[in-house]
């Protein structure tokens, strides 16, 4: 793992006191937002407000163990990576079926059944790997943070509200995200590492000038007391078989998010990024799957990794795991702190809005940065293609999804789900006829580099293998062919065949003919110009150098060489 | 393979466009050091558009540095970048020349 430029504190990194403790507020505040959403559900549930302020107690003590959880390096549980949990819009839609028809105790009885299905699905994770290449991977990231994004226009816009955001909202907005992005571009040390925070006090301080923030939205931590010792107790369980399929596509949801957002922490921590790695995501999702089933438990609504929270990583270069044990301190110490937590709570929604969008930034770019390092075919593009814009029309045209059949709803509630189940489904399809292995036959009189290149660079698109790879395997070909023909005297055809897989990229080239050189040390300089002898152990020299491993036999006057190259 | 020939002040510049391997390789070489046979000619040889070199091409680079060294004409290399530039270190051919980082900079180095 090599630390990109951009990352301050790395993943094992160790930041001092204060840099740690200012980065894992400003993960508390944006994790914290989401605090609303098991409000909502308990009030929807009709629960009395002191159960009501329970549930806020639980939550917070939800959100520590799904933190810490999550930041655990070893073992099945966790991906290792500061990749904080919250309460995620996943849930709500089945969450809120559940609260109107059995009351809390369905809540958390089907919250139970969410978490127990995720846990299972992250055991099958690693045998469906060929199933989520690295494009597909990328596109859920790509989605995620197009959602974040447009989560961040709907509380810029103020949709929630009928009047809509006025124009000091907007205001507030640009203030709010100037200063974010201002502080993000041009300055350096702790200015950067907590520019979010800043821009945040910026736009509450905006808010509260506009009078986007007032007294009365104060209200609720006036209301709300200092210390609270949450009652675990509560109504029980109960279960639904016509809220089983709800809840088992929210957790495949939660499910694929968590892998999008493992597969984003992987890559902003290690500049030679090159594929998913599944253990860190499968730990991940069943630590988001536990996460769920001790929310089920304890009484409150199921959480998954938070995207903004990664892309707040990402933006200000603090990735450190130690994060993850002060977010986790900082919410024990909240859920007996109920006005403290209110507070957070409160976030005026265009200082929302523009976190949102400050982080979705960050998501988004790293996404496409996951698909363009495959080389994609006409199949890969349909995958990316198709999923990408069909799965965002669920955004764009919502009427006409919510129009369709009920038992499709599920499928086509929003633009990660559908985006992503097509994707899968279309990358399914598309494998068949993808051969692993092919060959190309050549004539030595009939010598066309061209023809070696277009077969290497269509077979490495059908595979969507990475660029750099296949370019050193084009290389290798066209110069061995090259040099067999005009040294070995080959009688007969040249054969060649490519074969792939995620991790290797093999290719044999046999002909009857003398064998090739591949020299381990280069010939010198004299010896290259005096004779073309020396040329061709030039030749051997680059390829052996070039491929990862190479391989020369001579049988039975037929030679064989085999270049294997990691991939 | 595509050559193209310019000249600024005294200074020859030599384009190469598309691959050098065995089959285009006696055509470059021929150009290339014909062109540094001449004593105490300077020549830039700009690889900007340069997609592909073999084992051949670079023979008959150290072929030219040799025809220019008993000239004594000199020339320099411009604008390698990405693929190329990797296997000119593949060969261990990074130091032997004298590489400038565009035309403009090779013909000021050569002045």
């Amino acid at each position: 793992m090599k630390r990109p430029v951009n990352i301050v504190y790395g993943v094992e990194d160790t930041p001092p006191l204060g840099v740690t403790v200012f980065s894992g507020l400003q993960h508390v505040v944006l994790i914290s937002i989401r605090l609303l959403f098991p409000l909502l559900i308990a009030r929807e549930a009709g629960l009395p407000p002191e159960r009501v302020l329970d549930v806020l107690s639980i939550s917070m003590i939800v959100l520590a163990v799904a933190t810490l959880l999550q930041a655990i390096p070893r073992g099945p549980v966790g991906s290792g990576y500061l990749c904080p949990p919250s309460f995620t819009s996943a849930y709500i839609a089945p969450s809120l079926l559940a609260a109107k028809t059995g009351g809390m105790p369905l809540v958390v009885g089907m919250t139970l059944f969410g978490g127990v299905i995720e846990a299972a699905l992250s055991r099958v994770l690693r045998p469906l790997r060929p199933f989520f290449p690295p494009e597909i991977a990328g596109f859920v990231v790509i989605v995620v943070g197009v959602t974040l994004g447009s989560l961040g226009t709907r509380a810029v816009l103020g949709t929630a509200t009928p009047e809509g955001a006025s124009t000091l909202d907007l205001a507030v907005t640009t203030v709010s995200l100037a200063v974010m992005m201002a502080l993000n571009v041009w300055t350096k040390g702790s200015l950067r590492v907590f520019c979010a925070l800043i821009g945040m006090i910026a736009g509450y301080v905006a808010a509260a000038i506009t009078g986007s923030l007032t007294v009365a939205d104060l209200r609720p931590v006036e209301a709300a007391p200092l210390i609270h010792f949450p009652n675990l107790g509560h109504a029980g369980w109960s279960f639904d078989l016509a809220l089983a399929i709800p809840f088992a596509v929210a957790a495949l949801a939660a499910c694929l998010r968590a892998m999008g957002d493992v597969t984003t922490c992987q890559k902003i921590n290690d500049a030679e990024w090159t594929r998913p790695s599944m253990r860190s995501i499968s730990g991940g999702v069943l630590a988001n799957g536990i996460s769920t089933t001790t929310a089920g438990l304890l009484g409150t609504i199921g959480v998954n990794t938070l995207t903004s929270s990664v892309g707040l990583s990402s933006a200000t270069g603090v990735t450190s795991r130690r994060i993850a044990y002060v977010i986790g301190g900082m919410f024990l110490m909240l859920a007996f702190l109920p006005k403290a937590a209110a507070l957070l709570a409160i976030m005026p929604q265009p200082v929302l809005g523009a976190t949102l969008w400050f982080s979705a930034c960050f998501v988004f770019i790293n996404g496409l940065q996951i698909v363009t390092s495959r080389m994609l075919d006409a199949r890969r593009t349909f995958v990316i293609g198709l999923s990408f814009t069909i799965g965002l029309a669920v955004d764009l045209y919502p009427s006409f999804f919510h129009s369709l059949r009920p038992t499709l709803q599920p499928f086509t509630g929003s633009s990660l789900v559908l985006g992503t189940v097509l994707a899968l489904v279309l990358n399914a399809v598309f494998r068949l006829g993808v051969r692993r292995t092919q060959q190309l036959t050549l004539e030595p009189r009939e010598l066309d580099p061209a023809k070696i290149e277009d077969f290497m660079e269509a077979q490495g698109a059908a595979w969507g293998a990475r660029r750099d790879v296949i370019d050193r395997a084009k290389f290798n070909l066209t110069q061995s062919v090259e040099t067999i023909v005009e040294g070995c005297a080959p009688q007969g055809p040249l054969e060649i065949e490519a074969s792939f897989d995620e991790f290797n990229l093999d290719l044999r080239v046999s002909y009857a003919g003398a064998a090739l050189q591949l020299p381990d040390k280069r010939p010198s300089n004299e010896e290259i110009i005096e004779s073309e002898e020396g040329q061709r152990k030039l030749a051997g020299f680059m390829l052996r150098r070039y491929a990862d491993r190479v391989k020369s036999s001579y049988t039975a006057g037929r030679s064989t060489i085999l270049f294997h190259f990691d991939h | 393979m595509d050559l193209r020939e310019d000249s600024v002040g005294d200074i020859t510049v030599l384009e190469v466009k598309g691959r050098i391997d065995s089959t285009t390789a006696p055509t470059f070489g021929e150009k290339l050091t014909g062109t540094l046979a001449t004593p105490d000619k300077r020549l830039v040889l700009d690889l900007r558009q340069l997609e592909y070199i073999s084992s051949a091409g670079f023979r008959v680079l150290l072929l030219a540095a040799k025809r220019a060294e008993e000239a004594g004409s000199h020339f320099v290399l411009c604008s390698i970048s990405g693929k190329v530039r990797q296997l000119f270190d593949l060969g261990g051919f990074l130091d032997l020349f004298s590489i400038s980082a565009s035309r403009e900079e090779g013909i000021a180095a050569l002045r």
